[in-house]
């Protein structure tokens, strides 16, 4: 997701897709935002601003609050300029449809300035110089330019300038260039020593060094593209030019340079806190997560209980088409991965069928039915492994077979399957995390975006790690604590 | 439910030219046998010769595959016959209890009157006490089966067994998984049950109960009825060359 965005944000947006977009942010967005039509003083005015959800250091949330490049100038300008600003977190392609349809007044959102973009939007001046630079860790002495490259592999972002970039000197230099999808994780692969170097945007460098990334650049910057601030065409001159006015003021007076420094500076200048400040940090976020997927565990759990029962009571069926059915459903979800449902519910059902398919739909149905097979299996040796002779004894007493599975054998057979249930609820709640992959809020999706934020991979991965392991002891002493109590 | 003629109106049970077979094992081969009401019938004979294979034909735990039995009034080779009904009239005591271990011993014994409605659960605990009582394990009423000796085991499945009030009982070797000093508590229960007048069919290797208790006694082999008699008759005289070899050997 994080990545189509950056894709799109140094490609081109093309107009049609603007366009139909349009009609889909009218919708999501709402009510048409108060406009200032054409207005030549600014003072006393309140603007809407789109922007991105998370494009660090421009645009990102820390303690909840949106911070970085971008908010910090258009404050600082709205200030200046005795205007007020009230911001639309929406995602960069939303954004940008919502200034087509004129939903906001202008969007800031770490955008490059494009001949493409020109044609529908007015550009500020650019507020700042992107560029590519390369980075290595920060105790590696061995590689100081690209001629130490050779032989040596590299990792850059997936359809990033970075990696145009690297790709386009790799043959000169000898190197191989790796591509993956996340800063952090490419981070984490230059430390680990499985990539010498990293190609990366250079405000987003700078940024995860200054968190204490654990890296440090060794190349000058290659000159990119560079960032405005952006308003319909033809629209909001007033806006523009007062944002221009600002600019050329900040830059004047220092307070630009300012605000550079506080998100890109040397890591020596802002140490990074320590472990239980990240943790005290991210655990509002990280219970989030936790509720989510234990939320979506218990409901998918019920659900599979049913089914469980369902099917596996087909299983012991005499008719042979009930037997098939349910023989099919278990083999079906058992022997292929949950990610492939996941995938397939949350974007081939709503292709095939035209249906909106929520997050939550999705996981509930995935989590659900591959644990249904399972618990269906449990259900069957369950009741076979109660003895032939209990069912004897109660069906000579008169009850029907109904009354005795009900009566006689489904107690005895759960009290047998109660650890093999409590093993795939534990299991079920584990594999929540592979919802991650269709951005599921749960747990392990929050840690990643808290280290996309901050480049603190393994601190963060600890803390999630820390979270589930508690978690799951407690559910397990729950769960054994009522296995003991009802199946005495 | 299904027409009983009049003079078979005392039988309890009739069998009439049963065959059972599992796949290819031809177990039944023609049983043919009346069962008058309050008689005490044994049947004995070698192992897989079919007793217990013909006991259970009685109340349908097999499907039959040939031949008419009715038991107390009921065809139950009927494919209508309400199978449920007939076995309240037809108790069942297994050679391994198959008491329900979920269950305390009260509940075992009020499981089938308070599920088939035909008691509430006050009226049940103080027949399933009675029960108890007769068998001789009252103060057991609130524990669990597993805490139980086999031979009290045995004891409250004959309980359970009459909570319905049948009219008729069938043992299928009730006492051949006790320890021998638990034999005679089970025996003598299932003695004051005859001695009470119920029609009873009993399979069983103890012999001496046999000859004690039986009116009549059915030797069995290879799936047929091969003699049959009063009990001094057949342990004293018996006709065949098969009942004679095999009496010599438990005998
Ligand atoms: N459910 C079944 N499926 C297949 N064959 C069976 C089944 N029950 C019994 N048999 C077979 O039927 C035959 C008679 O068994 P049955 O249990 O009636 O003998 P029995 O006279 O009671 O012997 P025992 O004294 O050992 O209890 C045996 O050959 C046995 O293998
Ligand atoms: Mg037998």
């Amino acid at each position: 997701m994080k990545n189509k965005q950056r894709v799109a944000r140094h490609g081109r947006l093309s107009r049609w897709v603007a366009a139909a977009a349009i009609g889909l942010m009218a919708l999501v967005i709402g009510a048409p935002s108060a406009m200032a039509q054409g207005n030549e003083k600014v003072d006393g005015q309140t603007y809407v601003i789109g922007t991105d959800t998370t494009f660090a250091p421009f645009e990102f949330r820390q303690n909840g609050e949106l911070t970085g490049i971008d908010m910090d100038i258009l404050q600082k300008i709205a200030d200046d300029q005795g205007f007020k600003v009230e911001v639309r977190s929406l995602g960069f392609n939303a954004a940008l449809a919502a200034l087509s349809s004129n939903q906001v007044d202008g969007v800031i959102a770490g955008m490059s300035i494009t001949d493409e973009r020109k044609e529908i939007y007015d550009f500020s001046e650019p507020y700042f110089e992107s560029g590519v630079q390369m980075a290595v860790a920060k105790n590696n002495d061995d590689i100081k330019a690209y001629e130490d490259l050779n032989g040596k592999t590299v990792v850059a972002k997936t359809g990033s300038e970075g990696e145009t970039y690297a790709k386009s000197i790799a043959k000169k230099y000898g190197f191989t260039v790796k591509s993956l999808d996340q800063s952090a994780t490419m981070y984490e692969s230059v430390k680990a020593g499985s990539a010498v170097a990293v190609f990366d945007d250079y405000p987003v460098l700078a940024y995860g060094i200054a968190q204490g990334n654990g890296l440090k650049t060794v190349t000058d910057k290659v000159p990119g593209g560079s960032y405005g601030f952006a308003v319909n065409k033809g629209k909001n001159t007033a806006l523009l030019a007062a944002f221009n006015d600002g600019l050329a003021e900040m830059k004047a007076n220092g307070e630009y340079q300012e605000i550079l420094d506080k998100y890109l500076s040397d890591p020596s200048a802002s140490t990074p806190g320590n472990f239980f400040d990240l943790a005290a940090k991210s655990f509002p976020a990280l219970m989030t997560g936790l509720w989510h997927t234990l939320l979506v565990t218990a409901i998918s759990f019920a659900i599979a209980m049913v089914l469980g029962l369902v099917f596996g009571f087909m299983k012991l069926s005499g008719n042979i088409v009930l037997r098939g059915i349910a023989t099919t459903f278990v083999n079906i979800f058992r022997g292929t991965p949950l990610l492939l449902w996941a995938f397939m519910f949350y974007f081939g059902l709503p292709q095939l069928t035209g249906w909106e398919i929520s997050v939550w739909t999705a996981g509930v149905l995935t989590l659900s039915l591959n644990a249904g097979a399972y618990v269906a299996e449990i259900v069957r040796g369950g009741i076979q492994s109660v003895d032939p002779g209990q069912l004897e004894a109660s069906r000579s007493l008169g009850l029907g077979y109904g009354k005795s599975m009900q009566k006689v054998v489904v107690p005895q057979a759960f009290k047998m399957m109660t650890p093999s249930l409590i093993n795939q609820l534990i299991i079920s709640l584990k594999d929540s995390s592979l919802l991650l992959a269709i951005g599921f809020g749960e747990l392990l999706y929050q840690g990643q975006q808290i280290y996309a934020a901050n480049f603190r991979v393994t601190e963060t991965l600890i803390i999630v790690g820390v979270i589930y392991f508690i978690a799951i002891m407690a559910l397990t002493k729950l769960a054994n604590y009522a296995d003991r109590r009802f199946n005495k | 439910m299904s027409a009983v003629t009049e003079q078979s109106s005392q039988l309890k049970i009739q069998v009439k030219d049963l065959h059972k077979s599992f796949g290819s094992n031809n177990v039944l081969k023609g049983i043919d046998l009346d069962i008058r009401e309050g008689e005490v019938v044994c049947v004995i004979g070698p192992s897989g010769s079919g007793k217990s294979t013909l006991l259970r034909c009685l109340n349908k735990l097999e499907d039959i595959t040939s031949g008419q039995v009715i038991v107390d009034g009921f065809d139950v080779t009927d494919p209508k016959v309400d199978i449920n009904e007939v076995r309240r009239h037809v108790g069942m005591v297994f050679q391994h209890f198959n008491l329900f271990p979920h269950m305390t011993v009260a509940e075992n014994i009020m499981l089938a009157p308070v599920e088939l409605k035909k008691m509430d659960k006050a009226q049940a605990r103080t027949r399933a006490l009675e029960l108890l009582e007769r068998v001789g394990l009252k103060d057991k009423a609130n524990a669990r089966p597993a805490s139980l000796s086999g031979g009290q085991k045995q004891r409250v499945a004959i309980a359970r067994a009459l909570a319905m009030a049948p009219g008729i009982m069938l043992f299928d070797e009730a006492t051949s998984a006790l320890d021998p000093e638990m034999v005679g508590e089970v025996l003598q229960v299932i003695k004051e049950l005859a001695d009470s007048g119920m029609t009873l069919v009993l399979v069983t290797h103890e012999m001496g109960f046999a000859r004690e208790v039986g009116d009549r006694v059915i030797f069995m082999a290879d799936g047929v009825v091969c003699e049959q008699g009063e009990p001094e008759q057949l342990f004293g005289n018996p006709q065949q060359e098969r009942t004679r070899d095999f009496l010599s050997k438990v005998l």
